[in-house]
């Protein structure tokens, strides 16, 4: 067992001599570099890049961690890996790791100009905490903004959200899934009424039909793809269908390939539940039983913003559309309408309105939806036959309305990212619903998540600028009372006015609302779009932002201040993946230099608040709710003196390290297993703040259809994630469906249970005509939703499509996988993929350097005419890891106006050679 | 037959020690030596040969190993190969390694160029057998397999694997070879019953990969969960190291 470092030494040198010597290592030498591996110590974990979650192993030896492994025993991926997860072990040691707090300064101060120098903790935490007074006193709760992730840890989004939302009164904390699945979770509470999938990954094994939607699954998601592939290999009745903008990877495995035109699946949606009534495929008594129709309005805009003040010149025309609309021929006999006429977006703020309508009036809404219609409107490659193209539509039907064959939908961000996401993924939940095939094993609509805790940290634990946890909302009277009553807080605490989203934060820097903001796992900056804005509003404008990250990013480049942060396996944390299962993983080294995890760094910013200092009068402009003075959030402090906490009492001891929390201790003796954690030895309180922290959440859920297990239960050796509801010690498969939901009242068979958003006026297509509000308990609602035309498209100036999405060996913005030098060999630049004949047009070849630009703004890159990507003529893609080829600044702010997530994937661009 | 062979085999010897003997006066044969070493090192050695560098370090061009090999599967390198002038190797499509339990090339090798560690012929490993799965008829769903019944390691080194054939309703024997068994004897090159050979030897560097040694194959390593974690004691930068990504984060535009 313990070799000395020199036999070590000594025997890896023998094997590698053997080697070289055209010997095969003998055994003697095999097995001393076995031993060498002896006192490698595993531990199970997860994956730190995409939403699917797949289990890993890590070895760790002096401190580091020296191997990585796929976990065999993690049923989502079976011991496997792509590429990106295959390097997860060495994100950790780029060149470059930030180990010191680095402040703007000059002479020997903090200065907005001066240039970045290593300062301690405790003087980066002094400039932080003077700059958030300074903006705090001045413009209130909402002049200060926390950009939030999908990628936190649950207990570090549970943290931030309490710090802001409870400490700060403030909901401007806002994540970067909002970029990601923002429509998703519009689509499911509107829907369902409850927030994410009625199924799970097992579904892939059950069903006949896998059908992706602006999914490119087989770089985006891999080991999920490979399990499709794998059950489309294994039996010649499951088909698979790619509908796409662009020809891509996932098309490799698909029997169909549907090339259709950015914005229209709309319109495909809607001649599916045409087609569905039509053939008399609708499972009539499943909706009777279980569903309701619904609709709203359409003229809600496109989440830009309402005013040209701040826009370029060449902007004005795509922001115009924003208040008034003509319609295109298109759009007028999808929204039984005529051509040409200006609509007002009147309902710009009222986007999620939504009523009652009869099948009747769905049927009407679906009627104008034909084959002929659709297939025009839809095709998406100019050199393909409109009969080929009309084909693959039947035949697409044909699948989904085959009586009894199973289809799953899968989609991820060409219909979450989309100026009508929330629609989109409502049409698909309308179909699924249509044809009962919903939850249940093998069928079901199923919304895939890009980011590795978008599901179990941004979502279920809220770290919304309108949520709380366990699908609470800010804005609901009870959901603020049962939150205040959970995290011993005075009543009216909270704050009842929805924060700005993450792309509203951007905005609110632009124009001087917000003047303090503090990155937290992620990279905003190079994230956003429209990023020419945001850059210029960080440095030009009188403002504060801290970006904590392990590495120097694009957000660190424009922040005053940067602290240094943990990564994944230097901390303990739990995530939770697109099938609502939660898994768990240990701090397995510490970090490098003085480098600390995020939740020490929230930790330690609360202590230096006092409740006086918080919670006071203070000022909330536009707070409208009843119980509160306009504009006003009341002094709570007389409350809170009632409840026994003192003013000189701080956010640490009274949000944190309570009484209760105290209580779960560090040293742990119950999960630890010798693990550290420099958390809690830093703050040395003697308390366990990962823990407590979980425990404390989960009381949230407990009982109320998001029950998480204990924090111990996801530690165990045996356990590889749970999918919640997890309810006597038991996960849920399929959720709604009473053979495996416990929430399903015995009889029920199915029952969408889910309370929000379930008791509604009636209209007809056009309004509302019965304010007569009828409750919904149990039922889902199928909307109609009609076709709408992009914001933005090419017109004779800008003349291509440009969308920007992943590459499988890239995560996001590259901070992370650039550092991986193996990764950076393989594919060091983004390119821009473009159909042969446009380069040529534009006289260029393949790895010519050409310019993208749009209205907002350009980047360079080489163009791409062959590879993974094949578009269609007068469409691009690049992806956004490369900041070199800083794709954002030419995307278009637009966001869907119901979830505010941005549309990355159509802006109207001109190429030409740079 | 076998003593021609033989004369053959002397003469082709003594044209290359002679090739040798005549250039030496020279600059010519240090040069072309030093040439002949740097090319790339496709040669397919005798049993037990030295990594290439250090081989062509050792062996002195003797002709022992060619002399002693019962089966005329040695050559000297001619002036102009791939390995250097005077070297052993073999060709195996022309002669394979028959592969004798004695190995009496490395015996005759005075030098050790072929090691004397070398003492079971099984762990030989002169080359490795790669297979064009384009043209091999086995990969196209013919029942040929010659190259896995013909493997002296045979199970070992070549294994044969079934799996479906979309096209019609037989399942394809397809031959995958291993490394961890294959000797690089060439056998089944000579034996492969295509014009061109489907499956050839060449030395492993050639075609080898490794995977990272940050990695292991989940399902092969068997490590579980380590029960009593020891952390390390906390390793701290030094203090006088600068704060990284300082230049990237002062210098240049947005």
């Amino acid at each position: 067992m313990s070799q000395t470092r020199r036999e070590f030494l000594k025997s890896s040198a023998a094997a590698s001599a053997a080697v070289a010597m055209g010997l095969p290592i003998s055994q003697t030498v095999a097995a001393a570099a076995k031993e060498a591996e002896a006192d490698w110590q595993w531990d199970k974990g997860v994956c730190r890049f995409c939403g699917t979650g797949c289990g890993i192993m890590l070895a760790t030896k002096d401190g580091r961690v020296v191997a990585t492994k796929g976990d065999p025993d993690a049923p989502v991926n079976r011991g496997l890996n792509c590429i990106k997860g295959y390097f997860n072990g060495k994100i950790l040691y780029g060149k470059d790791r930030l180990t010191q707090p680095l402040l703007r300064m000059k002479n020997g101060k903090f200065d907005k100009q001066g240039q970045f120098q290593a300062v301690s903790w405790k003087r980066a935490f002094d400039e932080m905490e003077g700059q958030f007074r300074k903006t705090y006193n001045e413009l209130g709760p909402h002049g200060v903004a926390i950009f939030g992730s999908g990628q936190y840890t649950i207990p570090e989004g549970y943290a931030a959200a309490k710090l802001m939302k409870a400490g700060f009164r403030s909901n401007n904390i806002d994540p970067n899934a909002r970029h990601c699945m923002a429509s998703a979770v519009v689509g499911f509470i509107q829907t369902f009424g409850i927030d994410e999938p009625a199924g799970n990954y097992d579904d892939i094994e059950y069903t006949d039909t896998v059908v992706t939607w602006g999914a490119n699954m087989a770089e985006c998601h891999p080991i999920l793809w490979a399990r499709v592939s794998d059950r489309r290999l294994s039996d010649d009745n499951v088909k698979v269908i790619n509908l796409t903008t662009s020809s891509n990877q996932t098309s490799d495995i698909a029997d169909e390939e549907i090339v259709f035109k950015p914005g229209t699946d709309l319109a495909i949606w809607n001649y599916l539940a045409r087609e569905a009534i039509k053939r008399d495929a609708v499972n009539h008594d499943f909706v009777k039983k279980h569903c309701v129709f619904a609709t709203g309005p359409y003229d809600i805009g496109y989440g830009m913003r309402g005013t040209s003040k701040y826009a370029y010149a060449a902007e004005k025309d795509t922001q115009a559309r924003e208040l008034e609309i003509t319609l295109d021929k298109d759009e007028a006999i999808a929204q039984r309408k005529t051509a040409g006429e200006k609509v007002k977006q009147n309902h710009r703020s009222k986007a999620m309105k939504h009523w009652l309508i009869s099948f009747e009036e769905f049927k009407k809404g679906v009627e104008p939806y034909t084959l002929d219609f659709v297939a025009q409107l839809s095709k998406g490659d100019q050199d393909e036959s409109l009969q080929s193209h009309k084909q693959k539509l039947q035949a697409l039907a044909d699948v989904y309305l085959q009586k009894n064959r199973k289809v799953i939908s899968f989609w991820t961000m060409g219909m979450n990212q989309h100026y009508r996401g929330s629609w989109v993924n409502e049409q698909a939940y309308m179909l699924h619903l249509l044809l009962g095939k919903q939850a249940q094993p093998g069928s079901g609509a199923f919304s895939l998540t890009g980011q590795p805790s978008a599901c179990g940290t941004a979502r279920e634990v809220g770290t919304f600028a309108h949520r709380l946890p366990a699908d609470l909302v800010v804005f609901n009277p009870k959901h603020r009372a049962r939150s205040e009553q959970l995290w011993k807080l005075p009543a009216k605490t909270l704050n009842p006015k929805v924060g700005s989203h993450i792309t509203k934060i951007m905005r609110d820097l632009e124009d001087g609302k917000v003047k303090w903001a503090w990155v937290q796992v992620n990279n905003p900056f190079q994230a956003t779009a429209n990023a020419n804005h945001w850059l210029k509003a960080a440095r030009k404008m009188d403002n504060f932002i801290i970006c904590s990250d392990p590495y120097p990013t694009i957000s660190g480049k424009v922040a005053d201040l940067i602290l240094p942060t943990a990564m994944i396996f230097e901390k303990w944390g739990l995530y939770g993946n697109a099938e609502r299962r939660t898994q768990a993983w240990r701090q397995q080294t510490n970090p490098p230099g003085e480098a600390m995890g995020d939740v020490w760094q929230i930790l330690e910013f609360a202590k230096r608040f006092k409740l006086k200092d918080v919670w006071g009068d203070s000022a909330v402009p536009g707070l409208k709710a009843a119980g509160f003075e306009d504009g006003k959030l009341a002094s709570v402090l007389a409350d809170a003196e009632k409840m026994g906490y003192s003013p000189e009492d701080n956010l640490y001891d009274v949000l944190f390290a309570t009484q209760e929390n105290r209580k779960v201790s560090w040293p742990d003796n119950s999960v630890s297993k010798g693990h550290a954690n420099h958390i809690a030895e830093k703050l040395a309180d003697g308390w366990f703040p990962e823990k407590a922290m979980f425990n404390e959440y989960r009381q949230f859920g407990v009982g109320h259809q998001h029950d998480l297990a204990e924090f111990d239960t996801y530690y165990r050796d045996d356990v590889r994630g749970l999918r919640w509801p997890v309810v006597n010690g038991k996960e849920t498969r399929w959720r709604f469906n009473e053979k495996y939901d416990p929430y399903v009242k015995k009889g029920e068979g199915i029952s969408f249970y889910g309370k929000a958003l379930k008791a509604l006026p009636s209209g007809n297509l056009d309004g509302v005509t019965d304010k007569n509000k009828t409750k919904l308990a149990g039922k889902a609602k199928i909307f109609f939703r009609p076709y709408a035309a992009p914001p933005e498209q090419p017109d004779e100036n800008y003349d291509l499509w440009m969308s920007t999405g992943r590459v499988l060996e890239h995560w996001h913005t590259g901070t992370m996988t650039q550092r991986v030098p193996e990764l950076h060999r393989a594919v060091p630049n983004a390119q821009l993929f473009m159909h042969p004949d446009d380069a040529e047009k534009r006289g260029m070849v393949r790895n010519d350097v050409a310019v993208v630009e749009s209205r907002r703004g350009k980047f360079k890159a080489l163009i791409e005419t062959q590879g993974r990507n094949s578009p269609p003529k007068g469409y691009t893609f690049i992806a956004f890891f490369d900041e070199a080829a800083f794709v954002n600044k030419v995307c278009l702010d637009a966001t869907c106006p119901m979830s505010k997530e941005t549309d990355f994937k159509k802006a109207a661009v001109k190429v030409y050679k740079a | 037959m076998k003593k021609t062979s033989l004369n053959r085999r002397e003469f082709l010897t003594r044209t290359a020690q002679r090739g040798a003997l005549v250039a030496s006066g020279g600059l010519l044969w240090a040069y072309l030596l030093q040439q002949q070493a740097q090319a790339t090192a496709t040669a397919i050695r005798p049993p037990g040969a030295l990594a290439e560098a250090d081989f062509n370090a050792s062996c002195i061009k003797c002709g022992q190993c060619v002399r002693a090999c019962p089966y005329d599967t040695l050559k000297l390198a001619p002036v102009g190969d791939t390995a250097a002038i005077g070297t052993p190797y073999f060709t195996p499509r022309e002669v394979p390694c028959y592969m004798c339990e004695d190995i009496p090339c490395k015996q005759a090798c005075p030098t050790g160029a072929l090691t004397p560690q070398l003492s079971r012929i099984n762990d030989s490993r002169m080359g490795l057998a790669v297979i064009d799965i384009e043209n091999c008829l086995s990969w196209q769903g013919l029942r040929c397999e010659i190259c896995h019944r013909e493997c002296p390691v045979q199970g070992k080194a070549i294994s044969v694997e079934h799996h479906p054939r979309k096209l019609s309703k037989h399942a394809m024997f397809v031959p995958l070879v291993h490394s961890e068994a294959c000797t690089g004897c060439g056998i089944c090159e000579k034996a492969c019953p295509t014009d061109e050979a489907a499956i050839r030897v060449v030395p492993p560097d050639l075609v080898q990969g490794k995977i990272g040694s940050h990695y292991r194959l989940g399902w092969k390593n068997e490590a579980g969960i380590t029960k009593d974690f020891k952390p390390a004691a906390k390793i701290k930068s030094p203090d006088d190291q600068p704060a990284g990504g300082l230049d990237y984060l002062n210098k240049g535009e947005l």
